[in-house]
């Protein structure tokens, strides 16, 4: 425990893509980050080379989780690509992104790992994007490095990371949504598995593995002095309330 | 090692237009801030970026990638001329097998090979079964290779290490637009390229809602008593302020790169000419997706240039909360948010002691852009700037 810390990512941006089971002509994604997403994010920025399994190994070995702050909305890409020289058309695909969507995700491990990656991500080899190239993030991901804590406490004490129109817009949420691994003691019983455990980002041969995952929920950590996502003029509060009462 | 990114930003209006559509006809859109965007999709930009390379003559053609199932042929070429005393039987066996030896699988396709049997015509040259991406260089390469080994050429691939010098040929000294936006090949994994640019898919700083035009055509000869259209329809555009991204790691395609097309040149040069080629391009190109429709014509209001040491940051965020028009259009009020959000994003997260701005601008509505960094007044003039500035960094990291 006492040599464990704990890597915060922010992701956010207009668009992300985190595919699990995509193959050929539909890219599809799934409501959150995958691992496999987010340790070649990781590798990415510590100039692991595709082909590297010894050094990707220990990242892959990390716990990870990831919480859903703004579920965002998802919306299809109908592509198509014509012959470079011919100008025939080639097989039409569709791509599915993620829309305005902000996930929280961490990274939990051997402290030295988690210092040498928080530091890569700042002077990252290969930038970051949030699954797909062409989705940069918004804003640098890293939401910094804790010590002598555990992911499930990362996850529950960060505050919500919604953007500004969302908060307007929805009232907070009295929890939020946690995917995470479970930890060494835990009941894998309720949990589900996904194939996005990366094994080798090899080009030649990309493998993943099962991994479970438990779904849980967090009460929204608002930040301190945020009691109200509305500030301190709320006239629909009252109404709120009412609802509230009469539920 | 030593990491330079480049990122690029760029402000631009079009017209009522329609760049890049999806299945209905429809332009792209995608939901920011909760609001429903125009989005390009950087796919189309960049192949737009890809035609402007050539069209607008900004890179030697022998620095641009060939891509080709005719690579045979072309590398038979090749060898001819190094040495005209090859015939062109033998030229062709040595190209092909070189080619199979760097890792490219070629066949005779079987339409050609039917029909020359049928013409008691020699046989045609094989050709690779893919498109296969190569540049002027690794064609040379292989050509001398293919000559060493003119002997005996299945003896000389055979040995181990000439075929690892076959591999090798074809995975270095990358053309220009391999280099930038990578290379994938369906069988030859291990010679993908990693690409150095990642293009954000561009959107507009405003809602957009699209809108439809009906239209009707007349038929001219239609001289019938029965008047009316010729046919009817509906096109979709929009019109919008557009903000768009691109984060070039400089580093990646010096790698990507190698030592360049000549060696009697530093090595900084072709990275240099790469990347001015590609701030050029970028500010530059347009999708041309119904352009004879719309004449969507137009140029990037405002650019901003950033060359830094640590990671690349894109100004999106700014945008979040769409811009509203107050009858004046949207590009005041875009670069307004801009110039505030990219001072305010950069005292938290930049690096001001090693990170060079510019900045190349239209116009009184994009004046709060100006204080970002320094000004140049043409984009062949932006591009030097940082291109003489990436040499500089190469040569002498900050």
């Amino acid at each position: 425990m006492s040599h464990t810390g704990v890597l915060v990512l922010r992701l956010a941006g207009p668009l992300q893509s985190w595919g699990a089971s995509s193959r050929f002509t539909r890219r599809t994604t799934e409501s959150a980050p995958t691992k496999s997403g987010i340790v070649g994010l990781l590798a990415a920025a510590a100039g692991i080379e595709r082909g590297d399994d010894t050094r990707l190994a220990p990242l892959a070995a990390l716990r990870f989780g990831v919480r859903i702050d703004q579920p965002g909305t998802r919306i299809r890409d109908f592509h198509t690509a014509r012959h470079g020289v011919t100008g025939a058309s080639m097989p039409l695909s569709e791509r599915f992104y993620l829309a305005d969507a902000v996930f929280v995700a961490a990274v939990e491990g051997d402290q030295r790992l988690i210092a040498g990656l928080h530091d890569a991500l700042r002077s990252p080899v290969y930038a970051p994007f949030l699954g797909r190239r062409s989705c940069p993030p918004a804003e640098p991901v890293d939401l910094g490095r804790y010590e002598e804590t555990t992911l499930e406490d990362a996850l529950t004490s960060v505050p919500w990371q919604a953007s500004a129109w969302y908060r307007r817009r929805h009232r907070s949420p009295q929890t939020l949504t946690v995917l995470r691994e479970t930890t060494a003691t835990e009941s894998t019983d309720a949990a589900d598995v996904l194939r996005d455990q990366p094994v080798s980002f090899d080009a030649a041969h990309r493998r993943h593995a099962l991994r479970t995952v438990v779904t849980t929920a967090v009460p929204t950590p608002l930040p301190a002095g945020d009691g109200s996502p509305h500030g301190t003029h709320d006239p629909f509060a009252a109404l709120d309330d009412l609802e509230n009462e009469s539920a | 090692m030593n990491r330079i990114f480049l990122d690029v930003h760029a402000l631009q209006t079009v017209p009522p237009s329609n760049l890049n559509r999806d299945d209905t006809g429809a332009p792209k859109t995608a939901v920011y801030g909760g609001v429903p965007r125009a989005r390009v999709s950087s796919q189309a930009w960049k192949r737009a970026i890809r035609t402007c390379f050539a069209d607008e003559h900004l890179l030697d053609p022998a620095e641009l990638g060939v891509r080709t199932k005719k690579i045979v042929e072309l590398l038979a070429d090749r060898i001819a001329g190094l040495d005209p005393a090859v015939e062109r039987e033998t030229a062709l066996k040595l190209a092909d097998e070189a080619v199979r030896a760097a890792g490219f699988k070629t066949e005779v396709p079987k339409r050609k090979a039917d029909q020359a049997k049928k013409d008691d015509a020699p046989v045609p040259a094989p050709e690779a079964k893919y498109l296969v991406f190569l540049s002027s260089r690794q064609l040379d390469g292989m050509a001398r290779l293919a000559l060493e080994g003119a002997a005996d050429i299945t003896a000389f691939l055979r040995k181990k290490e000439n075929k690892a010098r076959a591999k090798e040929l074809a995975d270095t000294r990358h053309s220009v637009d391999i280099a930038l936006f990578g290379r994938m090949v369906a069988d030859v994994a291990d010679i993908n390229v990693d690409a150095a640019v990642q293009v954000a898919h561009a959107l507009s700083v405003h809602r957009v809602d699209n809108e439809s035009d009906y239209y009707t055509a007349v038929d001219d000869e239609n001289t019938d008593e029965e008047t009316g259209a010729g046919m009817i329809g509906t096109i979709d555009f929009n019109s919008a302020t557009l903000y768009r991204y691109a984060a070039l790691g400089v580093h990646l395609l010096a790698d990507n790169l190698g030592q360049g097309l000549r060696d009697d040149e530093p090595r900084t040069e072709p990275v240099r000419r790469a990347v001015e080629a590609f701030v050029q391009a970028f500010v530059d190109s347009l999708p041309t997706g119904k352009i004879n429709t719309f004449g969507h014509h137009t140029e990037p209001d405002a650019v901003v240039v950033k060359l830094r040491t640590t990671r690349p940051i894109s100004y999106v965020a700014a945008f979040e909360d769409p811009v509203r028009s107050d009858g004046g259009g949207h590009l005041r009020e875009a670069a307004d948010r801009l110039a505030a959000y990219a001072s305010d994003v950069e005292r938290a997260y930049g690096d001001p002691d090693t990170t060079l701005t510019w900045v190349l601008r239209v116009g009184p509505a994009t004046q709060k852009i100006a204080d970002l960094g320094t000004e140049a007044s043409t984009l062949r003039e932006l591009a030097a700037a940082v291109g003489q500035a990436v040499t500089e960094r190469l040569e002498k990291p900050a």
